[in-house]
């Protein structure tokens, strides 16, 4: 049988991974220094390690192609898709938010908005909670933009410290939800590989928990 | 305009020569077991009335089935299920029939799926519906048959058993409105304890909430029965030691460590209301069986009675068998038959007599005898035959020179 196979959000969230993947004990020394390789053997090839954008982590977890998968849960909510979200890693923490110039009122009034958004379902999926019908304009880069140039009246984005927004004069209008790093699961691999999946993703939980506990020490 | 003429539309493919045979020797392998069993093939409508698929209780999305409209202007659907059209069916055409009633079928299933998600929108599948029994017995013969059916095909599978009526029961104690019981069935679906803890926590700390927080984990082998058995009391007691029962009975089956329980199977499409079961076999990624009873069913349509059924994709069972390598070589036919100039009937009856001796043959449709040894030598078929008047000349070649 091969290796279990984990795909890692390319960046931040990978550095993280890979620091909680040493904390428990697994060897990285390939995946610190991959060089031009895509898979690379983590804990002396117990596990495979797979570097992917996070939306190809969810692809590759759900067609099974990977058996589990480290990715944030703004990329999930997102996307979507059929696979188990066995554990939030509490790294990478922020929030999705809705946000625009300051002072304006938002929802006051009937006339239709126009919202700028690089995540345009959780944007949809938000105002249709809310029973409001918005106009959704996809942007790939730098969304605060939009508000500023008057494309759009706001804006949904993750937000971390709000230091772009601020310095761009715009306010958060409503906190959505907060996101965090998830590991995944292929629902196969789960019922085929039962205790290996198990095994690792209890080490990984209480990684996580001694994690946060140094981390309540030092603050 | 930019013609679509030369292209299949996204999700669907053709299907060539040895995955046809593939193909068909799956579906042979499996109808051979349904018929054995005495089970009824049946065909439904390509399409049927939206109504017969109604999301309200057949749980399907309306954005995943394929919609038009009839003259009169009424909403269809390409089949988007296959159970339902043979719910239809059985609660109107079959109304009089002796029951119980066992009817299977080989027919696509058609659902549109996300864009670029590589997903099949046409699907073959084949399965059976056991009609007008309900009980352990039924229970008991369809998984049967699903396990044999799949062992014909798929050897090294695993069996997953679980029960609709654990969830619904647990969640009897949340609140009926604001979302919170789909909100908990999705966290049960996607085995996220975490969120699922929020979600229970400050619920008055009854039996069936702690139940409900540990289900995600209840999955595994045999032990899962005596780790749930403290959570359960009551109607859901019972339901756990008729699904324990089902589980003894069918690990006598051969099954052994390839029987697996999960409690927490919850399924969006949900029509089911006893035991579900399915399958998965290495190195792919998605079930390739799902079946389970579903006594409700045949009320929507006028006739109520119990009902329990499963469908196989062939889709998922040619693709672990074919490794997923498509690049497989045509086999040449055996013999091909070249009738001289006034002799092409004669060549024609020649190719039938061969046939008939269980050969396969091929007519050359060339007008001369050198265009057809060079198509045998293109085509690699190693038998050339002659036909002239009453005589017959047989030329072989060495086809171990040919790649």
């Amino acid at each position: 049988m091969r290796p279990l196979r984990i795909a890692l959000t390319k960046g931040r969230l990978e550095e993280k991974a890979v620091a909680l993947l040493e904390q428990i004990g697994c060897d990285c020394s390939a995946v610190r220094n991959k060089g031009r390789r895509l898979v690379l053997p983590v804990a002396h090839g117990r596990y495979e390690a797979v570097l992917a954008k996070a939306a190809d982590v969810t692809t590759y977890v759900e067609y099974g192609a990977c058996d589990l998968g480290v990715v944030g849960k703004d990329t999930i909510l997102e996307h979507g898709g059929n696979f188990y979200e066995v554990l939030d890693l509490g790294f990478g923490k922020c929030r999705f938010a809705l946000a625009g110039p300051k002072g304006r009122d938002f929802f006051g009034g009937y006339s239709a908005r126009t919202v700028a958004s690089k995540y345009p379902n959780v944007a949809a999926n938000y105002f249709a909670g809310r029973a409001m019908d918005v106009r959704i304009i996809k942007i790939e880069g730098s969304v605060e933009l939009a508000p500023l140039l008057g494309l759009s009246d706001a804006i949904v984005d993750i937000v971390e410290t709000g230091t772009t927004l601020r310095e761009n004069g715009l306010e958060i209008y409503d906190a959505i939800c907060g996101v965090s790093a998830r590991l995944i699961v292929n629902p196969a691999s789960m019922k085929l590989r039962k205790a290996e999946i198990e095994d690792l993703a209890a080490e990984m939980e209480r990684g996580v928990k001694r994690g946060n506990a140094a981390k309540e020490l030092i603050t | 305009m930019k013609k679509n003429n030369r292209i299949t539309p996204e999700g669907t493919r053709d299907y060539l020569f040895e995955e046809c045979l593939l193909r068909r020797k799956i579906e042979d392998t499996l109808s051979q077991v349904f018929v054995s069993h005495c089970y009824h093939e049946v065909v439904t409508p390509g399409f049927e009335f939206y109504d017969v698929y109604d999301p309200d209780f057949s749980g399907i999305p309306q954005e995943v089935m394929f919609k038009m409209t009839d003259r009169q202007g009424r909403l269809m659907v390409m089949r988007p299920d296959n159970t339902l059209s043979i719910a239809r069916l059985t609660a109107t055409r079959l109304q009089n029939q002796p029951r119980p009633i066992r009817l299977y079928y080989i027919q696509p299933i058609y659902r549109s799926h996300r864009r670029l998600s590589g997903r099949s929108n046409e699907n073959v599948q084949m399965g059976v519906e056991l009609l007008g029994a309900g009980g352990l017995r039924a229970d008991l013969e369809a998984i049967a048959l699903a396990v044999e059916s799949l062992s014909g095909c798929v050897p090294g599978f695993r069996l997953e058993l679980g029960h609709a009526g654990i969830f619904r029961t647990l969640a009897g104690c949340l609140p009926e409105t604001g979302g919170v019981r789909e909100d908990v069935r999705e966290a049960v679906e996607a085995k996220n304890t975490a969120l699922l803890g929020r979600l229970l926590a400050g619920r008055p700390d009854c039996p069936e909430i702690r139940a409900l927080r540990e289900l995600p984990r209840l999955f595994g082998g045999e032990e899962v029965f005596e780790k749930a058995s403290g959570l359960c009391a009551g109607k859901l007691r019972r339901t756990l030691d008729y699904l324990h029962g089902l589980y003894r009975a069918l690990s006598g089956f051969g099954l052994g460590n390839r029987l697996i329980v999960d409690l927490g199977l919850v399924q969006r499409n949900d029509y089911y209301t006893g035991v579900v079961f399915s399958a998965y076999v290495e190195e792919y990624g998605d079930a390739v069986l799902l079946g389970g009873r579903y006594d409700n069913l045949l009320g929507h349509f006028g006739q109520a009675m119990p009902a329990v059924g499963f469908g196989i994709s062939i889709d998922a069972v040619e693709r672990t068998l074919s490794g997923g390598d498509g690049a497989r070589a045509v086999s040449p036919a055996d013999v091909l038959v070249f009738g001289e100039k006034g002799s092409e009937v004669r060549a024609l009856e020649r190719i039938s007599k061969l046939a008939a001796q269980g050969l396969r043959c091929e007519s050359s449709v060339f007008s001369t005898r050198a265009e057809t040894l060079e198509y045998a030598g293109a085509a690699g078929i190693s038998c050339v035959d002659v036909v002239a008047g009453e005589k017959v000349e047989t030329i072989r070649f060495d086809t171990e020179e040919k790649p």
